[in-house]
């Protein structure tokens, strides 16, 4: 709403938005952080969806349209003020451990948990590990459209608790979202989406990430910090802060980093994400999503590759269900299967290979077009006939071509945007299903550039061997 | 810094605000006739709405002209990036007096 409104602004024409009470601090606090302060808002009593027709117009009649008039009507002072800002090497803060702590707390920078202090010492050792001039822009992020460099990239690393060698990955994450494709604009959005970073290519190894038993747990430090990094960069310099401008209704937390197990995919035979998105072998890749839900733990048995993947087509169609509409609505979404080696290998043993599992998949994923159709109507107050998410061109005809509300429809729109990863316990017949929010998030991949003495810098790092 | 002392300098987190503020435009000076527009995300009942506020409008200031939604696009579907792209340049073709934005819920 405000970006039309601000759009409407700026070429010289007076615009109203109408808002919903529940969204109006959220409105505002966008509002401020786009660059349009006083932007005139129309509050809409109430929640849209739950009201009858006759309150709806009663409400509108009542409330939203005198306040349209007045907006329209009124002149308002501007609250315009330039703030002045910190220089990037500046010290904005001296203080203990924990006063730095309630700092960051009090100035909402942090996410609740303990950062590590950003001191310039920390922040410097980071921009060693990258060839890249510190005050490179990587993208301008919504909603607050600040500047993402590979300084800012630096220092929110630091605060948590990455190392410095990930940097490069931490670069190619914010490259990634940076990507108007990824569209992080709509990351406040209500289903509260979260992040879904894949790390693949020989940098898995080499920086010590977790590909099997537990790997989406807590408790690595590469996965976990490099999770907690995303959610922490999104936070401070895109300006996605829940109760303000991150309208997530009920969400969940950050997603550890999830990386590709090489050996496995090696023994396989088959490709890594990384060349199935169309990178090089050697190359090493970043793609991050959104995710919205997440499966059941899947167990895939049977002596028959039409048998192993059944699972994977009833979690998926109850994981997503009528929400699968929502994917019609904005012509897109991408299924992310997180495979257990072994059943990566019963499928092998079978002849199937990642492609001949798309296709099971995208044949056999359905759902009836009523449950489609009703679902808007608990979303946003009003049933939409699918007839109508052709005729607006975002569905394809197939989805017009009968009447009947018990017809089965697929649910995936093309097999390609379903991505199949190879992690998770060896040792157990185990896969889940993350499922992303449409267009809001899409999966958006990055080639990992590295230092110029990277494999040398890598090799002196002294870890102890895991047991 | 001077982590011996237990103290620490810390830096920003922040990235440098590239966004340049904007006043509103001058409201409505008189009760005369307009051009009014509307714009939709096509959720949230607007559809409903629209009329009710056209209704309203109409009422109040006497001879105006409206705009439908379905003249400028979905402002929130799949092809939201054109949209919003052309829309300066179609506000400006539809030579309007103000637009209503619907809904954000």
């Amino acid at each position: 709403m405000l970006r039309a409104t601000k759009i409407a602004e700026a070429a010289g024409v007076p615009g109203v938005a109408i808002i919903s009470s529940g969204f109006m601090q959220q409105a505002h606090a966008t509002a401020r952080a786009m660059g349009i302060p006083d932007a005139s808002i129309a509050e809409y009593p109430g929640m849209i969806p739950m009201d009858t027709d006759d309150q709806l117009a009663d409400k509108i009649w009542n409330k939203v349209l005198p306040s349209i008039v007045s907006s329209l009507s009124t002149d308002m002072p501007s609250t315009i003020t330039q703030a002045v800002e910190p220089a990037p090497r500046d010290t904005i803060f001296s203080g203990t451990l924990a006063e730095v702590q309630e700092y960051f707390l009090d100035k909402e920078w942090s996410d609740g948990l303990p950062i590590a202090p950003p001191t310039l010492e920390l922040v410097d050792a980071f921009l060693a590990w990258t060839d890249r001039d510190a005050q490179e822009v990587l993208g301008v992020l919504p909603p607050e459209f600040r500047e993402a460099t590979v300084w800012s990239v630096a220092v929110n690393g630091v605060m948590a608790g990455c190392r410095p060698e990930y940097m490069p990955v931490l670069l190619a994450v914010v490259e990634a979202i940076a990507d108007p494709d990824f569209r992080l604009v709509d990351a406040g959005s209500t289903p509260g989406w979260e992040y879904l970073i894949l790390v693949s290519g020989n940098i898995v190894a080499a920086l010590d990430f977790n590909t099997e038993a537990g790997n989406m747990k807590m408790g690595r430090q590469a996965n976990a910090s490099i999770g907690r990094f995303l959610r922490m960069f999104v936070r401070n310099v895109a300006g996605f802060r829940p109760g303000g401008t991150d309208k997530g209704s009920i969400g969940f937390t950050f997603n550890v980093a999830l990386a590709e197990n090489e050996a496995a995919i090696d023994k396989l035979g088959w490709a890594p994400v990384r060349e199935d998105l169309g990178f090089k072998p050697a190359d090493n890749m970043v793609m991050v999503q959104s995710v919205i839900a997440l499966s059941m733990p899947i167990y895939n048995g049977g002596t028959d590759p039409e048998t192993l993947a059944w699972p994977l087509v009833r979690f998926m169609e109850g994981t997503a269900g009528p929400y699968a509409f929502t994917a019609l609505v904005f012509s897109r979404w991408h299924p992310l299967i997180v495979m257990s080696p072994s059943v990566a290998e019963a499928f092998a043993g079978h002849g199937w290979g990642k492609r001949e599992i798309r296709k099971y998949l995208f044949d056999n994923c359905k759902i009836d077009a009523r449950s489609m159709e009703h679902y808007q109507l608990h979303v946003a107050g009003k049933e939409v006939p699918l007839a109508e998410l052709v005729l607006r061109g975002s569905a394809p005809a197939l989805y017009a071509e009968s009447n009947d509300p018990k017809r089965m429809l697929p649910m995936l729109l093309r097999e390609e945007w379903t991505t199949i990863v190879i992690a998770g316990d060896p040792g157990r017949n185990q896969s889940r299903i993350y499922i992303n929010n449409h267009d809001q998030g899409p999966s958006v991949s990055k080639r990992i550039g590295l230092p110029r003495d990277w494999h040398a810098r890598v090799a002196a790092l002294r870890r102890k061997p895991r047991a | 810094m001077h982590q011996d002392k237990g103290h620490y300098d810390v830096v920003w987190p922040l990235g440098r605000s590239t966004e340049t503020a904007i006043a509103l435009n001058a409201r409505f000076a008189d009760s005369k006739a307009k051009r009014i527009g509307f714009l939709w995300d096509y959720i949230f009942r607007g559809e409903q709405m629209f009329p009710l506020i056209q209704a309203g409008l109409a009422e109040k200031f006497p001879g105006s002209t409206f705009v439908p939604h379905t003249a400028f696009g979905n402002i929130h579907g799949h092809d939201e990036r054109e949209v919003l792209a052309d829309l300066p340049r179609r506000l400006r073709e539809e030579k309007l007096d103000a637009v209503v934005v619907g809904v954000g819920a």
